[in-house]
């Protein structure tokens, strides 16, 4: 391999980062132009002056990308967001704004919502100091309390966490001998747990590493042309599908047929795919699961190996030497190789952190250009590993530090290695390392120095990076970098042979799905900001090809959202000869506009996307018992149609009607429509045209003062019946009997199976249903319910992969040594058995 | 750009306990967390109009430039000027940088003396105390101006060579050229001393030094730049001591130790065949070994796996040593190898792609593959039952050979 003859100048110092007496000369090594030194300079001048950037830029054929799938059967949540979690009002004597977590708003909440989680624990301890039977006896000693009666009150009176309901003599008695103990403890214990998990949750917030590598990927298909989009799906991001898509330079991608798909059990996280040997291969990360499949070239999919990760997963890469080999991480610092030949043997473990102490359990591991060497990567730096060489020693590749004029506060992000061999492709040795700040290319054979550095200045987390082939022959290749926010960022490489990498070109920013909102047509606010949401979810997925036949190459642009949509965007290659720093007034990119085609695409997709029910509410407001009150007032005589009429309603928990009210209705007629103002200025300038305009103006005052009231009743009316209609359909809901969270929910992949023994062909209804909390059940039950009685059959919703076709599956079951069965979208959904996680 | 989330979120004595810093327990900086705290509104002293302003106008400075509308970053960048005005003094001391980032860009583009003029000017900022951080850039400047005036001397030099030793213009030029050497060494040796890759600027300085015959001087340069710990390794630093070695016809035994440091940083560098060809000459016997351990190690990477010569060599001196009945060498580098070369190289895929591609190649693997696999091993079946006219003969030799040395069955 050649090593370029001359490196860029670069100052080297070590220490740690963020030093402030050190000069950042970043720059050198960001700089695009190749230094070149006087006795090479008649080799460059013969082939052209292949040196000088072109002004690349790649253009959009619409402003931002359009969904390419329709979108899921299931509802999404956005979850936790910065208002949830912050603390509003800071003391006004404060200097310095100050956000902060707020956690006693978020205790007071918790023992409202979770109040069993809260206190049953703490009853249960308490249990032989109370008598839970009714029967008074006065023998025993005084301090059993007798519970019945106040679980009585509790569950007749008191309104589920309300603090202005009515106590009991018993319950006030309670609470005070209760109250030192119960109230200390509980604060003490529950908000340092509470506090634990809202610091947590937080920072999940700021950075959610789970999707580190992107959860999209080809796979080759049966043609050329024609691949296998992998990507999951499903509320739970628990199915991964598998899309044919036919690929052309002149027209947009197009769909072929259903997805297949393969149930698993937890949400993938990763999807990582490969081609080696003329062997694809697909593995793919979950929490604590990692799983490796072997392609066909008909693109069905056979399973070769799950492997549990006790500790969490982090991170899994696919060798592009040898075929089949996988390496995988776990959050407790182990680095694990799977070798169709050896198995799993773990070749390195250290719980710490590499150059400093980080408390983040985040770590990373790719190959190199060596097929036994490895990279292994945390937070504070990259190792480079020999598996073969004794235990624990290794070289560092890149530490954050003064090596690198990392700043303060900047950590690892991502690490790739970016080794393709081939006559037009970069050096096989680099490695692309992204922090929150800036970008690195390290080449291995020269630690610790890099090769290259840029500030990429997204403003999320980039967490998604992928090399593209040169668009066209001696051209730069293209590098994706993708924020976690959906930011979208495209470098251009150069670098072959003996020359130092550099960018070719100023770097360019891509459309964002939110961009993609002027397409949409204007909703009413509801369910604009369910769209806007939507468009704003998480990328966590990037696929992206070249395809270079055309005139002008064309890149076919992939990205995945945490909802689970698709979105895609075609970009066109413009060379531009002119260099970028041409002060020409018309040198800038010009601006791309709808056509009438993608705006139809878009109004398709938010008509799926607004039939699609919204996600249940979190959190319930409490509910009242009304037992006790109404049998209280049985006794009482009841007269009138109305009250009788209310009561009844109240009693079966439905929506008051208008014949339960009975002459209600009829006392006040039903308003009529209102003139509008555009009506009463005509009318009024008639007036004054035809001159009666006092007579007018009279009339006018008249009627103000008669029917004035009506609309206000009117509005007022609508008010009460919303109350009745939002109450009676919360409760049915919400279901009289679960309460809205259950303490026993788990996931599925918090309790996983032994890979070895999994359950494939004999899951039933009751497997699927296990790892759901029931009131989620009930949910998708009525979701199914409902989509199969409103919706016409629609090709992506379950029922529509549900026409059974014997043939396929029996293609798709292919048998496998682990006995798990891979299984295709096109067989009946509630029998379908899955390869568990 | 200042980063403010890190004045706003910076925690506080009067800190309530109660209350949590929303700053990440790590230490970790993000740059997106000032714009999620404000998406709540909080009390307090924002941060001052003007610094808003500016890191707006940033903002869109570099919106407007990943858009490639340089007409519209051009206007932000006039109103972006205004920053000048900030009394912050870390910004003010960045000025050399930007001088010196200014005159990178003018000599890559060839602008040689607007380079020149803009770090003599740099050369000579100060600001307020003259910081170690400052000196560095200083001494980076400096550099450059020499690595300018090694421009003019070499341009010189060319002149020089056209000319007859003997004119008048010869003695002249040459006196020019001394005055600019002396110039320039002075220019490098400042920074060559700071740790840090200079590779351009070692070679001109080194070059320099040779063409007034200061082979000691070169010779120290070098050394210093290979072999201080305080440098980072670079391949490099060793190829340049090398090849000045080998320029100087210095002992084999010197090359030898030098491309074998080289070898422990860089085992796949193309200088490696000449290694292994060094060592192949050499009458130790450890140094024979050692060639063997090189060439496997070249073939081991994955950039190297269609390398011909290295395939030769390996093809050629694995017959030689096994013939010099020397199994245990060859058993020692297989036995690392054996569960992925086979994979990795004699794969039935490359046999096929081999074959078509370059059958010279295929020739040389499948005879490697029969030593160290055996004639049963697939890329050895496969190249073997190729039936081709010129490499018949060929074919016939490599199994005789095969049968003869393959280290599975050794031979009687």
């Amino acid at each position: 391999m050649d090593f370029p003859s001359s490196l860029r100048p670069t100052l080297f110092m070590t220490g740690p980062l963020g030093l402030s007496d050190v000069p950042d000369t970043s720059f050198m090594c960001s700089w695009r132009d190749a230094l070149t030194l006087p006795e090479s300079l008649p080799q460059n001048s013969k082939n052209g002056v292949p040196h000088l950037p072109k002004g690349l830029l790649w253009e959009p054929d619409t402003p931002g990308p359009l969904p390419f799938l329709p979108p899921g059967p299931d509802p999404w949540d956005p979850g936790l967001t910065a208002q949830d979690l912050l603390f509003r009002g800071a003391p006004k004597f404060r200097r310095q704004p100050q956000a902060v977590l707020d956690v006693t708003e978020q205790f007071s909440r918790f023992l409202w919502d979770h109040g069993d989680i809260a206190f049953a624990s703490l009853g249960k301890l308490m249990l032989e100091n109370f008598k839970l039977e009714g029967a008074r006896s006065y023998s025993k000693k005084k301090t059993v309390v007798s519970v019945k009666r106040i679980l009585e009150d509790l569950g007749g009176h008191q309104p589920w966490g309300c603090p202005w309901a009515y106590f009991s003599h018993r319950q006030r008695r309670f609470s005070l001998l209760g109250d030192p103990i119960l109230g200390k403890s509980v604060s003490n214990l529950l908000g340092e747990l509470l506090y634990e998990e809202l610091a947590m949750r937080w920072e999940q917030l700021l950075l959610d590493d789970a999707f580190t590598g992107g959860a999209l990927a080809w796979l080759p298909g049966r043609t050329p042309r024609i691949r296998q989009l992998v990507y999951p799906a499903g509320g739970a991001l628990d199915k991964l599908y598998f899309q044919e898509v036919r690929l052309t330079p002149g027209n947009d991608p197009r769909i072929l047929g259903n997805p297949g798909h393969i149930q698993l059990r937890g949400p993938v996280r990763q999807v990582v795919t490969c081609a080696v040997q003329g062997e694809s291969l697909l593995a793919v990360r979950s929490d604590y699961h990692c799983a490796l499949w072997k392609v066909s070239r008909q693109g069905r999919p056979a399973p070769l190996q799950v492997l549990k990760v006790e500790k969490g997963a982090m991170g899994i890469n696919l060798s592009p030497h040898l075929p089949g080999e996988l390496v995988v991480c776990s959050r407790s610092g182990a680095v694990c190789l799977w070798t169709p030949h050896d198995g799993l043997q773990q070749i390195y473990k250290d719980p710490e952190t590499l150059v400093f102490r980080d408390p983040s359990p985040w770590r990373w591991a790719d190959f190199t250009a060596h097929p036994r060497v490895l990279t292994v990567g945390d937070r504070t730096g990259v190792k480079i590993i020999d598996t073969q060489g004794p235990p624990g020693c290794g070289l560092l590749l890149f530490r954050v530090g003064a090596e690198a004029s990392c700043q303060k506060g900047e950590r690892v992000l991502l690490t790739q290695y970016l080794g393709e061999c081939g006559p037009d492709s970069l050096q096989p040795t680099l490695h692309l390392i992204c922090t929150q700040f800036s970008l690195y290319l390290m080449d291995e054979r020269l630690p610790l120095v890099p090769v290259l550095k840029w500030d990429h200045s997204l403003p999320s987390a980039p967490l998604l990076a992928q090399l593209l082939p040169p668009p066209r022959p001696g051209c730069a290749r293209p590098l994706l970098l993708g924020g976690q926010g959906g930011q979208l960022q495209l470098l251009h490489i150069t670098g072959e042979g003996a020359s130092t990498p550099r960018l070719a070109g100023p770097p360019q920013s891509l459309p964002s799905r939110s961009d993609s909102l002027s397409a949409f047509p204007l909703l009413e606010p509801r369910s604009q900001w369910q769209l806007q949401e939507r468009l704003q979810a998480p990328t966590i997925g990037l696929a992206a090809t070249i395809l270079s036949s055309s005139p002008t190459p064309v890149l076919s642009l992939f990205q995945l959202s945490a909802a689970g949509d698709v979105f895609h965007q075609r970009l066109h290659l413009r060379e531009d000869p002119r260099l970028p720093s041409d002060p020409r007034p018309n040198c800038h990119a010009p601006t791309a506009s709808w056509s009438p085609q993608a705006t139809a695409c878009c109004r398709r997709w938010l008509k799926a996307l607004l039939e699609v029910p919204p996600a249940p509410p979190v959190w319930a407001a409490p509910t009242f018992s009304h037992r006790r009150l109404l049998s209280f007032k049985e006794q009482q005589k009841v007269e009138g149609k109305v009250p009788e009429g209310l009561r009844a309603a109240m009693a079966q928990g439905r929506l008051l009607q208008q014949r339960d009210l009975g002459l209600l209705p009829t006392a006040e007629p039903p308003p009529g429509p209102e003139p509008g103002p555009k009506d009463e200025l005509s009318e009024r300038l008639e007036a004054a045209w035809e001159g009666p305009m006092a007579a007018w103006w009279e009339q006018q005052q008249d009627r103000t003062s008669g029917p004035g009231r009506q609309p206000k009743r009117h509005k007022r009316r609508m008010q009460l019946s919303n109350t009745f209609s939002s109450l009676s359909g919360h409760l049915d809901l919400s279901g009289a009997t679960s309460p809205p969270h259950s303490p026993d929910w788990t996931s599925p992949v918090s309790r996983p199976r032994s890979p070895v023994t999994l359950p494939s062909q004999e899951l039933t209804q009751d497997l699927w249903a296990q790892g759901i909390p029931s009131e989620r059940q009930q949910t998708l039950q009525r979701t199914l319910r409902d989509c199969t009685a409103e919706l016409p059959p629609h090709r992506d919703t379950p029922e529509g992969a549900t026409a059974p076709s014997s043939q396929t599956s029996s293609i798709w079951a292919t048998p496998s040594r682990q006995q798990v069965r891979v299984l295709s979208g096109s067989q009946p959904h509630r029998k379908k058995p899955r390869m568990g996680f | 750009m200042s980063d403010f989330s890190e004045d706003l979120l910076r925690p506080t004595a009067e800190d309530d306990p109660a209350e949590t810093s929303v700053r990440p327990r790590s230490g970790m900086c993000l740059p997106w967390l000032q714009k999620q705290v404000e998406s709540v509104a909080t009390r307090g002293k924002k941060e001052k109009d003007f610094a808003q302003t500016t890191s707006a106008c940033l903002s869109f400075i570099q919106e407007a430039l990943l858009k490639h509308q340089w007409q519209r970053a051009a206007e932000y960048m006039h109103s972006y000027l205004q920053i000048l005005e900030d009394s912050d003094s870390n910004k003010r001391q960045a000025a050399p940088e930007i001088s010196l980032q200014h005159a990178l860009y003018l000599l890559h583009h060839g602008m040689f003396d607007d380079a020149s003029r803009n770090l003599s000017q740099a050369e000579t900022w100060r600001y307020g105390e003259k910081s170690s951080s400052q000196e560095a850039l200083i001494n980076l400047v400096q550099a450059y101006k020499g690595l300018l005036q090694y421009y003019t001397w070499s341009k010189k030099k060319k002149e020089l060579s056209e000319l007859d030793e003997d004119d008048y213009a010869y003695s002249t030029a040459s006196q020019n050229m001394f005055k600019h050497s002396w110039k320039t060494s002075t220019n490098f040796s400042a920074l060559i001393q700071t740790p840090g890759v200079w590779d351009p600027f070692v070679k001109s300085y080194v070059e320099m030094l040779e063409f007034y015959g200061d082979q000691d001087g070169a010779r120290e340069v070098l050394t210093n730049y290979a072999y201080d710990e305080k440098f980072p390794s670079n391949p490099n630093a060793h190829v340049y001591l090398y090849n000045f070695l080998k320029r100087e016809k210095a002992p084999r035994e010197k090359l030898i130790s030098v491309l074998k440091i080289l070898y422990q940083i860089v085992p796949s560098h193309t200088l490696m065949l000449e290694f292994h060809r060094l060592l192949r000459k050499s009458d130790k016997e450890e140094h024979h070994k050692l060639g063997l351990e090189v060439l496997f190690g070249v073939l081991d990477f994955a950039g190297c796996t269609k390398n011909m010569t290295a395939w030769q060599y390996l093809a050629k001196y694995l017959r030689q040593i096994l013939m010099g009945s020397h199994l245990a060498w060859v058993q020692e580098e297989w036995n690392s190898r054996k569960n992925w070369w086979p994979g990795f190289h004699f794969s039935s895929f490359w046999a096929k792609s081999d074959w078509k591609e370059d059958k010279a190649l295929a020739y040389e693997k499948a005879f490697v593959a029969g030593i160290l696999l055996g004639k049963g091993c697939r890329y050895f079946r496969y190249i073997s039952k190729q039936d081709h006219q010129d490499l018949r003969k060929k074919f016939k030799r490599m199994k005789k050979l095969v049968k003869k040395h393959s280290i599975v069955n050794p031979g009687p």
